[in-house]
């Protein structure tokens, strides 16, 4: 990397982006068919009233449905990658990762999650075909309430 | 909710939890990418995939934490909740081929209000490759975990 890039790259790290979303029972049931989940607890009301919630309430990773920021198709990289790992680097193929989500509450219908968004880190190591690129993402999810619902810490891995 | 759920009291580092097979197949793996507008080319675009190296579509990494996270909640039902869970992808997973998987329970301990879980768990392919593997916290609440 040429020093501009580092710069830029450094500028990056530690930005905080905060945007916020309303969470309808749709969405919890679209989250749940998404990922093969039939407990009506995710979908009928009553049987979550039946089980002491309120309203239908999330599977435990649901805030995934809001760490990728949905910003028009055109800011998007070319490749449709999330703009959160949109960082300049020479490296744009995807060869894995990891994520470590931490549950505080369950979602439910109606909340309003405040999303921050923090580029953590970026650095590289060696790897077996070249050179890969480990870029760290930490989303913090939080509710209407200001209490902490969710935590993720997603490492992507890139190669050239 | 699926078999009989775990007694607290009965559970020890032998305890076997029921492994989860699923096979998520292309219309699967779009609808992961709708729900979380994840526009990445290399969830619905074969051609896209191959030309990253990639041998079909991939499955998303977290789609596949969702399947490992469903296979404890699936375990504990309404006796406990999934508190923590980190997992690699060390391997693409590609549609319509199944996975399985897996956990093992490393530790038990409680605490004042609490009883907590540390569970290994992996998920393989159909060849018994691994996909994914990682480190999950369940918590059994008394609320729910008495009867």
């Amino acid at each position: 990397m040429d020093t501009t890039v580092s710069e830029k790259i450094l500028a990056m790290i530690g930005v905080e982006k905060v945007r916020r979303y309303e969470v309808t029972q749709k969405d919890i049931k679209r989250f749940a068919q998404a990922i093969g989940e039939t407990n009506p607890i995710h979908f009928d009301v009553d049987y979550a009233k039946s089980s002491g919630y309120n309203t239908v309430v999330a599977p435990p990773l649901f805030c995934q449905m809001f760490t990728f920021e949905d910003v028009p198709l055109e800011q998007l990289p070319s490749d449709g990658s999330p703009i959160e790992i949109d960082v300049p680097i020479p490296a744009q193929k995807t060869v894995g990762g990891g994520s470590s989500y931490e549950i505080f509450q369950l979602v439910k219908a109606g909340d309003l999650i405040t999303v921050k968004s923090t580029l953590k880190d970026l650095f590289t190591k060696e790897g077996k075909s070249g050179l890969l690129y480990f870029v760290v993402v930490e989303t913090a999810f939080s509710n209407q309430h200001n209490e902490p619902v969710a935590r993720e810490t997603a490492t992507y891995i890139k190669r050239v | 909710m699926k078999g009989d759920k775990p007694v607290w009291e009965k559970i020890s580092m032998t305890t076997r939890i029921p492994e989860l097979v699923v096979s998520p197949d292309h219309r699967q793996v779009f609808m992961f990418s709708a729900a979380t507008w994840n526009r990445h080319h290399i969830h619905y675009s074969k051609d896209a995939a191959i030309r990253e190296g990639l041998p079909d579509v991939v499955v998303q990494r977290g789609l596949i934490g969702n399947f490992l996270g469903r296979l404890l909640t699936d375990w504990v039902g309404e006796r406990g909740e999934l508190r923590k869970l980190a997992w690699k992808v060390t391997r693409s997973a590609i549609p319509g081929k199944n996975i399985v998987c897996r956990a093992r329970i490393k530790e038990k301990f409680d605490s004042e209000d609490e009883k907590y879980l540390i569970c290994e768990v992996t998920a393989s392919n159909e060849k018994d490759e691994p996909i994914a593997s990682g480190e999950a916290m369940v918590v059994f609440t008394n609320n729910h975990g008495a009867s």
